[in-house]
């Protein structure tokens, strides 16, 4: 590998030429004709089919979005096979949705049968899609998530590969809109949700179950101490002295730290601040799975997800118990709520009691709050209930 | 205290505590200059930073200031 | 004949939805492909060519024993930035020296995430070159992620985005993190304000905060357009600033009609998969509305809009008939979080409602007030939030000079313990003990 500098570095010059703080691109730079000249003047919207919208602008213009979905994780050469399609049809503009859904706008509806065609065309040597279409109203779109094994330091399992599974199982949701409402299913890695999925209609969590491993012999030797104590957020952290053998039979006493591990909450914080406190584990390490949540305003409040199934076991490559129970919950949830009805606007209605029994999943003593001031408020203390 | 003289004292007090570790929050610094607004305190680090005597540290969620290559993980991660 | 065998993360190239392996794998391909071009173009592959191929082994022993094969470094960023890059090693650098190291830089996209292919190949051609070819669009803040290179390549990279491509790096750490939007009035007849003004603005403003971090904990600023909240700004960010109106719901009452008459599709065909049967404004719009303040009255949908709290529920199933109010601005809810620590936060109704006009003084102003309060009062890693709950939203008034009002609170308080404070006691505080026994013996 010869090292190819780009001209704009000079490392014993550093602040020499340097360009900062300019920010992003500016955003009108970007759009697409017929959006820049309607922005603000759009009347209204519809969903032709699953997948594809139509606004109308109040000059009569129309724009045609085809949503897809994908992976998140997109090489190079995918993103300039996007540049390709949206140069062929779109007049070289394309949008990213925050549900990581891929939108292909053209500004007349003759255009659209040929853009929906190629995009539908596009398939993955391995068989998936490359754009599947969907991901609009009354069903499911693209699950957001975290990196999971790919790319983190704390993971409790893949995000990735979570979240694969469980689009495969509930494909034909993304590209239908026959549930009661938009279902939005989010995945984070570990407790710390870099992915904040604490208010989606079902979250899919990893977790950790087993405190670090602390490794006496190097950790005096790879990490600052205090540092590794005050990233303990519960306090279980403090800093000790032990004697130990060593590798090569010697016995020393050195400087370490003590985990007091009935205080554990297994976020690996520590670990991020000492890589001699490792947290992973095969058995130990799963998922959690949430209910219940929603972000919109709409009829009911915003709401926070609720534990409904406490431990999944990893299960790679295919996590079928994940996706079973993720199949059962929606089929429930299609079946019995109202139209309109988020997940836990209908789960709220029948009452949690009902929501196990008609979900098969089984309730235990972890489903019981016990987490601080929080936990009294989640207890019934009222008369009314179900049998 | 003008700029250098608290330049200064930011510099001894990572110095004086560089014992038992080489990270320090924002925080820390403000209490070392107490008179100062902190948007003044961010400039001297700013300034320190820029002139390459500070460095950042990052948990990815948190971000410390240390002397430049100070710190036992910084000798760990090979980029030297 | 690939570098690793992967029989388990192989298996995850079939069903239908886009397959993440594959693009790893398609990305493997091409950089063998393409190597001797690219060293015949001068531009060699900055970072190994079998980087793909190496990421596909790590996962494939993650898969096998369901752990992480990823470590932490604290490197931040570039020089003079303390944000924008994620530090991570390999703990199995032997077995898969590609991605030795392989840190994250994040890229600050532009409100709306709205591209221009010419804007998306250049920085294609620059990841393929100087990284792994393999990105996140987006990752969950909202940046452009370009996921592994080495740390030499990082101001190389740097440098061609700020002086080529005119694009600075996104936010990590203690700082401001990338502000993100909806789309806003782009492509949206719900929005009540310009969010990727906005958006675009603050981030413009709050450079230094963004790039040097001095806050006690991360901060994010996010924009919905309206109450439904497309880019869940009520949940996950520290500000977050939803569109409202204040005035009247615009109403066609002829669209009303059509609904009614099944001339015009509900709910702009969201539920069109599966048959409900014909709409019933009755039930699906009056009898949902969470303030009971709509009306049938001879054939005309009638709004009691002083009573109306805009949850969009009319608006998003009948949109050709009603339409948000012309006096529209955005409210400003403070203070949410994920769960950690201390349970997951809810962003708090802090200004009911404020005019989204540039140059965005007021919001600025609120914005600034929050700020030196957190800096000054918050513990490290201390969120918005938390302050707010260690000292009182009644503080927050206070150093945001808000009046308080009954928008505030869900409901007034449960209990009468309020600590007066000296000032509000007609008389104060400070009694005499004689004039006291002139009335009462001891």
């Amino acid at each position: 590998m010869t090292f190819v500098p780009s001209g704009y570095y000079n490392p014993d010059k550093p602040m020499e030429g340097r360009i900062t703080d300019i920010g992003p691109r500016y955003y009108a730079d970007f759009l697409p004709p017929v959006i820049k000249k309607n922005k603000g003047k759009w009347l209204y919207h519809e969903i032709l089919e699953p997948g594809v919208l139509m606004h109308k602008a109040e000059s009569g213009d129309e724009v045609y979005t085809v949503r897809c979905g994908s992976p998140r994780l997109l090489s190079v050469e995918t993103i300039r096979e996007i540049c390709d399609i949206a140069d062929k049809h779109c007049d070289g503009y394309v949008r990213f949705t925050t549900r990581n859904n891929i939108e292909f706008m053209v500004d007349s509806k003759d255009k659209l049968e040929a853009l929906k065609e190629d995009l539908t065309s596009r398939k993955h040597p391995g068989g998936s899609y490359k754009f599947p279409i969907g991901g609009t109203g009354a069903g499911l779109t693209n699950i957001v998530h975290t990196q999971g094994w790919i790319h983190c330091h704390t993971p409790a399992t893949d995000a990735s590969a979570t979240v694969k599974v469980v689009m495969d199982e509930l494909f034909e949701e993304f590209q239908k809109m026959e549930l009661p409402a938009k279902l939005r299913i989010s995945m984070a890695c570990c407790l710390n949700m870099c992915g904040a999925v604490h208010c989606s209609d079902i979250a899919i969590l990893g977790y950790h179950r087993k405190p670090p491993i602390i490794d006496h012999e190097w950790l005096d030797n790879l990490c600052e101490i205090p540092l590794a104590v005050a990233a303990c957020p519960t306090g279980a952290i403090r800093p000790t002295k032990t004697k130990i053998t060593t590798e090569s039979g010697e016995e020393k006493e050195v400087k370490t730290v003590a985990i007091k591990q009935e205080r554990c909450m297994f976020c690996g914080n520590c670990y991020t601040m000492c890589p001699s406190l490792p947290l992973a584990d095969k058995e130990g390490d799963g998922l959690v799975i949430m209910a219940g949540g929603k972000i919109s305003n709409r009829i009911s409040q915003p709401k926070f997800s609720k534990v409904v199934v406490a431990f999944i076991p990893n299960e790679p490559p295919r996590w079928p118990t994940l996706a079973k129970v993720m199949r059962k919950l929606v089929e429930t949830y299609a079946k019995h709520a109202r139209k309109y009805e988020r997940f836990g606007d209908w789960a709220e209605r029948i009452g949690w009691e009902r929501f196990f029994e008609l979900c098969e999943l089984e309730f235990t003593h972890h489903l019981i709050d016990d987490f601080r001031d929080p936990a009294y408020y989640t207890w019934r203390q009222t008369t009314q209930f179900k049998f | 205290m003008d700029k250098e003289a608290a330049k200064q004292a930011i510099v001894d007090f990572i110095n004086s505590k560089s014992k038992s570790k080489s990270k320090f929050y924002f925080n820390d610094f403000t209490k070392v200059l107490p008179d100062m607004k902190t948007r003044e305190v961010k400039k001297l680090l700013t300034q320190l930073i820029n002139e390459g005597v500070l460095e950042f540290w990052s948990s990815g969620s948190t971000t410390m200031y240390g002397l430049a290559g100070a710190g036992k993980q910084h000798a760990t991660e090979g980029e030297e | 004949m690939p570098k690793h065998e992967t029989p388990m993360v192989d298996q995850l190239e079939s069903g239908p939805w886009p397959s993440f392996v594959s693009e790893i794998k398609r990305q493997s391909e091409a950089r063998h492909q393409k190597a001797k071009e690219m060293e015949e173009a001068g531009k060699p592959y900055q970072i190994p060519v079998d980087v793909c191929d190496d990421l596909l082994g790590v996962l494939e022993m993650s898969f096998k024993d369901g752990t992480t094969h990823w470590k932490h470094g604290g490197i931040v960023g570039v020089f003079g930035y303390g944000g924008g890059v994620i530090g991570r090693y390999c703990d199995q650098p032997e077995m898969f020296p590609g991605v030795a190291h392989f840190h994250t830089m994040r890229v600050n996209q532009p409100a709306g995430k709205y591209y221009t292919t010419e804007y998306l190949r250049q920085i294609c051609d620059l990841w393929d070159f100087r990284g792994s070819g393999l990105t996140n669009m987006h990752g969950s803040t909202g940046d452009i992620v370009l996921l592994g290179t080495r740390t030499e390549q990082l101001e190389e990279i740097f440098g061609t985005l700020t002086h080529e491509m005119d694009q600075d790096l996104g936010g990590s750490g203690s700082n401001l993190r990338t502000p993100a939007c909806c789309l806003g009035e782009s492509r949206c007849e719900f929005a009540c304000y310009d969010t990727q003004e906005l958006c675009y603005q603050l981030t413009m403003e709050y450079q230094d905060e963004l790039h040097r971090p001095a806050f006690p904990y991360k901060f994010k600023f996010k924009f919905d357009g309206c109450p439904n909240g497309c880019v869940a700004s009520i949940a996950r960010s520290d500000m977050s600033f939803i569109g409202t109106w204040r005035d009247e719901i615009r109403i066609d009452q002829e669209a009303v009609a059509a609904y009614i008459g099944g001339e015009l599709k509900p709910n702009a065909g969201a539920h069109a998969s599966r048959d409900w049967g014909p709409f019933d404004i009755q039930k699906e719009v009056i009898d949902l509305c969470p303030s009971q303040c709509m009306r049938l009255e001879d054939g005309k949908l009638i709004i009691d809009n002083k009573e109306c709290v805009r949850c969009m529920h009319c608006i998003n199933t009948m949109p050709r008939a009603l339409r948000i109010g012309n006096d529209r601005g955005l409210s400003i809810l403070v203070g949410a979080k994920a769960p950690i620590l201390d349970g997951a936060q809810m962003g708090s109704l802090l200004v009911p409602f404020i005019k989204a006009e540039p140059p965005y003084d007021e919001i600025k102003e609120i914005i600034e007030n929050i700020w030196d309060w957190w800096m000054e009062e918050g513990k490290n890693r201390e969120r918005l939030g938390e302050l707010i709950k260690r000292q009182g939203f009644q503080k927050l008034l206070e150093v945001t000079g808000i009046k308080p009002v009954p928008q505030h609170v869900q409901e007034p308080r449960h209990n009468p313990y309020i600590f007066w404070k000296e000032e509000e006691v007609p008389g104060g505080w400070q009694r005499d003990i004689k004039e006291f026994r002139k009335l009462h013996q001891r």
